[in-house]
């Protein structure tokens, strides 16, 4: 057995290295386009013209680069540490509903109701704001929760797991089950957060018109910046020594455990910090969607960020943000063209890249090299 | 000695079901001449006599004695007066011809009324004289009447006509209810029967008849009677005595129901567990002895469901499907598709589908267990990890198959008339279909049980996934083995499919409600190990029906027990029955 | 003067699921001493370092580090932090770091997550891994990933790995398995080098290793979880109980 790892992990290795100075310049000409060209193009370019983008797409890309910050946490524990979470999807709504409740609160009498409670608590009777949700009313009393309420759920439940060394396929499943628990948690009416409607109907954010393109084109460059702070983050904390545990605990736990390395701490900060990486995002997607239901913590949304991952390529920082785009075009574009097929495509492809391509898109130029040395060297050798 | 106690228990719950059926088995219609006869001459004798002749004829049970009695009631009965001076008691057809006369059916022999040539005689409605009938007779022959329907051969509804008469609040019918204690046979129209008399004695003016009829309620442990109690505890004016009877009646009735609620729930939670248990064998197979994350599991299920559907369709009208491509090639839509002629079955060849669709639900859902494996899942042995993505890209298109094929709405498997009804054990209710579903998972698992240790197949399963490898050098051919395993293994996922379909809808994501749930079992039960799941799967599945009950909620029910697992697996990370103490990794 | 006693293991039993592993255990390390321990498979040789490095707890018995550091309290990164390193018996190193990354990650020093967070590797340390490396003739692969090494080279990085951590007690699990005559010779030769700065514990099956390593040294031969005999290299290879156990004539085991 440990043969067999060990060749799939050299495979592994070899087709996800990407040359350094290829991916520093496609991150500085991502960054160009992303924070200058787009945002430029939807002020500029009259509509109508070819280069027009308008506040749909901008609001669309937005979307797409949330989901690429959740790809980036979930690669983070599951190429660089071996951590197959299917629970990143909750955090990503925990960090949602966070925010979420803030903008509820914000809207003020403009409700259907033109009650100060948000519509679904005068809907379902409730007498006055649940206390919980009265602190909500402040903006950075919200954006830090957006950060500790998840931090502390996967301190609690990655504690509980690393400590009786869950791993491995175990620990995917359970983390599937906290997330559909909590997802059966968020869609009781009682729950107080408005069951399977969610929150929405969001109006405003500290003091700006969440409908006006201005404010959603600034919510763009935040998720911009956030996927950018991201990526450098992880890109350095990969580079340190504790990117070199982490790397070594996917590959030989053991090893690290009898090495001296409390391999359960690691473990637990990388969950973390990915369960508010996840959030953060989540916090950054609800204003540009405008709503936030317990669909998005079902268990299959989790499993289609791992499928975003694994077709850019796991265990990189740039595959995950190429799978995530990439594979949300593709929905955007499937959803509307072939809804009947959307699911037979999305499964195929998961399907196909499992088997054919387990580095993913990033692997494709070194697999390609490979296989032409292949072919010139094939009739000397 | 336990292996004994299992079989004795087997058997008896078999031979209870056996005598249940046979008891509700329509009687046949004996003394059919004699009835008719006893109906004409109680229409043709007028006097005394007759209030005797319609007792004796209240008492027969016959429905066709219930019809003539109505008739009567009705004024529908006449008389023809034959040539020969004679009257012969007919009743006309509801199917009037053109000219608004209608053929007479005789009540002596039920045939159509003809002439001498064996002409059938038409007549309109004011043509003959009716049977006189006056206020006395009429009560006379409504009493009749309510006594029939007490002695209708099927229990089921005797019982609801004790209810019925219970419930009215007249003491007349008490009598009545009485005159029929001696005759009941069945135990729970028996009880009925009780009940009925004592919840008319509460409206008795004595109230010491109150009391004993309070107090009889009580002790009959009646559940229906209990809103009527309360109405007595509370009524106002009421005899002190009375009140306190009926409070402590009451009382000692809302114990009962906490003890049917309790024994009901643990049933239910025992067929759920029982089919958690089919799902979780077969995961157990797959997971627990291969290392195989099948996601696409549910799906398995759905399947066998979806196949129990199809067989039920086709031996009814048929089963079809066409699906349309949405994009076009050269011009023409592409489209595919077949349809299954129905057989148009009925009766019992109808209601015997089921049987044939158990075994074909564990042989489609195989089939596509051996695509499955043979596709996918033969390239990922040694990556668990990536099993599970792959098996849940094959879950995606499987869904997305069932929605195309059979449409995106659930559907609806009929039960068999032999799954429908219950029977009663102080007051719990048993379904068939859930006993049924019961008693087959612990075949299956003793059937799987007896497979994996005690043959040949068995232990060359065993050995190829104890080591791969090995086995492969010892000459097993281990491709074969793990196909079939992987076969085996969705087959009774597919199995557990056929029997959710008989205890709820089918759809197309009916597997994902059951994958999550199982899979905890197997990991609560301890991978690779039978007995840890079946344990793990009955523990489950009452705790979760239990839990239901208790918090009033399914949700929370299900919360509370997923929590309880993740604890559970602090203090075992290995399951119940962990088989890897030794194991290196 | 008497040695001072490093590990003292007395009375140990372990059993899984009715199989007893180990049965009535008694062993005792000197401090700087090399001890060779042989048995047939199964004799629970394994079994013994997972029990001495936390891995699995004793049913019954204490284990003991130095004067009074019970071990059975601990797991195993905390028995490793005490001094105890463990090369396990199928090479276990980092296979997607490179030789030299894998050498870093074991080197003596705080284990914490923050002290992992901020490391900066020091010119002590460079020198210190290029002296390991020299040690363990890795010198020019140092940059290579370890997963392309030889077998026989995994090895001796994993034992340099141990090195590295600087431990008090060596557990060493088949160190020669895979090598070539040569290089188990030389690995002999480390080992005996390392002794008496360090404590080891040698599991091996080849004896001409064997014979190599223990000398006039004490040998300690296990035999279904118990302590069979121990002395000097050829009084074990004398004893008749020895020789039936090596020899198959004694009962089937297992």
């Amino acid at each position: 057995m440990p043969n067999t790892s060990d060749t799939i992990v050299i495979r592994r290795g070899l087709l996800s290295r990407i040359p350094a100075n290829l991916e520093l310049g496609g991150v500085i000409m991502a960054a160009l386009v992303l924070v200058v060209v787009i945002p430029v193009l939807n002020v500029l370019a009259p509509a109508g013209s070819a280069l027009h983008i308008s506040d749909f797409s901008i609001n669309l890309y937005g979307k797409y680069l949330c989901y690429a910050i959740l790809a980036i946490s979930v690669d983070l524990l599951w190429g660089y540490t071996g951590l197959l979470s299917l629970g990143q999807c909750m955090f990503f709504t925990l960090g949602g509903y966070a925010l979420g409740m803030y903008l509820m609160l914000m809207i003020g009498k403009l409700g259907q109701y033109h009650s100060d409670l948000p519509d679904f608590m005068v809907f379902l009777g409730y007498p006055r704001l649940p206390s919980h949700w009265v602190p909500f009313r402040h903006f950075w009393f919200a954006a830090a929760a957006v950060v500790w309420v998840p931090g502390l759920v996967a301190m609690v439940f990655g504690y509980l797991a690393f400590r009786s060394r869950i791993r491995g396929v175990y620990f995917s499943i359970l983390t599937q089950a906290l997330t559909y628990a909590s997802c059966l948690m968020f869609f009781r009416n009682d729950f107080t957060f408005g069951g399977n409607n969610g929150l929405t109907d969001f109006k405003f954010i500290v003091g700006y018109d969440l409908r006006s393109p201005a404010t959603q084109r600034v919510l763009y460059l935040c998720t911009c910046l956030l996927l950018f702070a991201t990526y450098g983050a992880c890109k350095w904390l990969t580079r340190t020594k504790f990117g070199k545990v982490q790397r070594a605990v996917r590959d030989s736990e053991n090893r690290v455990l009898f090495s001296g390395y409390a391999t359960a701490n690691f473990k637990l900060f990388v969950f973390v910090l990915a369960a508010v990486i996840a959030s953060v995002a989540g916090a950054l997607y609800v204003p540009q969607v405008g709503i936030i239901n317990p669909s998005e913590m079902a268990a299959d949304k989790s499993l289609e960020a791992v499928v975003w991952v694994a077709v850019g390529g796991r265990g990189t920082l740039i595959g995950p943000v190429i799978g995530a785009i990439g594979v949300n075009a593709l929905k955007s574009w499937a959803t509307r063209a072939y809804p009947d097929l959307w699911l037979l495509i999305l499964g195929s492809l998961f399907i196909f890249i499992v088997l054919f391509l387990p580095g993913g898109i990033v692997s494709l130029p070194a697999r390609i090299a490979s296989w032409r040395r292949a072919r010139k060297g094939g009739p000397s050798a | 000695m336990t292996k004994f106690a299992f079989w004795l228990t087997l058997l008896l719950i078999l031979a209870g079901l056996a005598v249940s059926r046979l008891a509700a088995a329509p009687a046949a219609p004996a003394g059919d001449a004699a009835t008719r006869a006893a109906l004409v001459r109680a229409i043709l004798t007028d006097g005394p006599g007759r209030q005797k002749l319609l007792s004796d004829l209240a008492n027969s049970g016959s429905r066709l004695v219930r019809d003539v009695l109505t008739y009567w009631t009705r004024d529908e009965i006449v008389l023809y007066a034959a040539p020969d001076g004679t009257s012969i008691p007919v009743f006309l057809e509801e199917q009037q011809d053109s000219e608004g006369k209608a053929r007479a059916v005789r009540i002596d022999n039920g045939r159509f009324l003809a002439d001498p040539a064996g002409r059938e005689m038409r007549f309109a409605s004011g043509d003959l004289n009716s049977v006189d009938t006056d206020m006395r007779l009429r009560s006379t022959i409504q009493q009749a009447l309510d006594t029939l329907t007490l002695a209708d051969p099927d229990p089921d509804a005797r019982r609801s006509a004790v209810v019925k008469l219970g419930n009215s609040q007249k003491r007349q019918y008490i009598p009545i209810l009485q005159a029929r204690l001696p005759l009941e046979r069945d135990a729970e129209v028996r009880k009925a029967l009780g009940e009925a008399i004592a919840l008319l004695g509460m409206n008795d003016p004595d109230p010491a008849v109150r009391v004993a009829s309070i107090n009889r309620l009580a002790q009959l442990q009646s559940l229906g009677s209990i809103d009527a109690l309360s109405r007595v505890a509370a009524a106002p004016g009421q005899a002190p005595e009375v009140a306190e009877a009926a409070r402590a009646a009451v009382a000692v009735i809302n114990r009962h129901i906490a003890n049917v609620n309790f024994f009901g729930t643990i049933f239910r939670g025992a067929s759920l567990g029982s089919i958690l248990l089919v799902v979780a064998l077969g995961l157990a197979i797959t997971f627990g002895l291969m290392g195989i994350i099948n996601m696409a599991h549910g799906e398995m299920i759905a399947v066998g469901a979806y196949t129990s559907y199809v067989v039920q369709n086709v031996f009814g009208s048929g089963f079809g499907f066409a699906i349309t491509l949405p994009f076009s090639m050269g011009g023409r839509l592409l489209s595919f598709g077949f349809t299954i002629p129905g057989i148009n079955a009925t009766g019992w060849w109808y209601q015997s589908y089921f049987l044939f669709a158990i075994p074909l639900s564990f042989l489609t859902a195989a089939l596509a267990g051996l695509v499955v494996e043979r596709s996918v899942i033969q390239f990922l042995y040694r990556r668990p990890l990536e099993s599970l993505l792959a098996t849940w890209g094959v879950s995606l298109v499987m869904q997305q198959l069932f929605r195309m094929v059979f449409g995106a709405n659930n559907v609806q498997v009929d039960s068999p008339a032999w799954l429908l009804g219950h029977f009663s054990c102080d007051d719990v209710n048993f379904g068939y279909n859930r006993v049924f579903v019961i008693i087959f998972a612990v075949l299956i698992v003793l059937g799987t049980w007896l497979l994996l240790t005690k043959t040949p197949l068995g232990l060359l399963i065993r050995s190829v996934m104890q080591n791969r490898d090995m086995a492969a050098c010892m000459g097993v051919r281990t491709n074969r083995v793990n196909m079939m395993t992987f076969a085996f293994g969705s087959g009774l996922a597919g199995l557990a499919g056929a029997f959710l379909s008989q205890i709820g809808n089918v759809g197309p994501s009916l597997g994902q409600n059951y994958i999550v749930d199982s899979f905890m079992t197997v990991v609560v039960g301890g991978v690779g190990s039978i007995v840890g799941t079946v344990c793990a799967a009955a523990g489950i599945g009452t705790a979760d029906q239990v839990l239901q009950q208790v918090l009033g909620s399914p949700v929370m029910g299900k919360i509370i027990v997923l929590a309880a697992i993740i604890l559970f697996l602090q203090w075992k990370p290995g399951g119940l029955f962990s088989t890897r103490s030794r194991s290196l990794d | 003067m008497k040695p001072e006693i490093i590990l003292t293991v007395e009375d140990v039993n372990k059993e899984f699921d009715g199989f007893k592993a180990i049965t009535n255990l008694n062993f005792y390390l000197d401090r700087g001493e090399l001890r060779v321990i042989i048995g047939p498979n199964g004799a629970g040789k394994s079994t013994f370092f997972d029990l001495l490095t936390g891995r699995t707890k004793p049913d019954t018995g204490r284990i003991v580090f130095g004067r009074s550091t019970d071990l059975t309290s601990l797991n195993e990164f905390e028995i490793n932090r005490l001094g105890i390193g463990r090369k396990f018996q199928t090479p276990s190193v980092y296979v997607d770091h490179t030789v030299f990354e894998n050498l870093l990650l074991s080197l003596k020093g705080p284990r914490g997550v923050f002290a992992a967070l901020f490391h900066r590797t020091t010119a002590a340390q460079r020198s210190r891994i290029d002296e390991l490396l020299g040690l363990i003739r890795l010198g020019p692969k140092r940059d290579l990933r370890a997963g392309q090494l030889a077998h026989g080279e995994k090895q001796w990085l994993e034992i340099g790995m141990l090195l590295a951590q600087d431990p008090q007690v060596l557990l060493v699990d088949e160190p020669a398995a895979g090598m070539t005559d040569e290089e188990t010779h030389r690995t002999g030769e480390l080992l005996i080098s390392l002794s008496g700065k360090h404590s080891l514990i040698v599991v091996e099956h080849d004896m001409t290793f064997v014979k190599q390593i223990a000398q006039d040294r004490k040998v300690t031969v296990l035999h279904q979880g118990t302590l069979l005999c121990e002395g000097r290299f050829e009084e074990v290879q004398a004893n008749p109980r020895v020789r039936e156990v090596y020899l198959g004539r004694g009962k089937a085991h297992k």
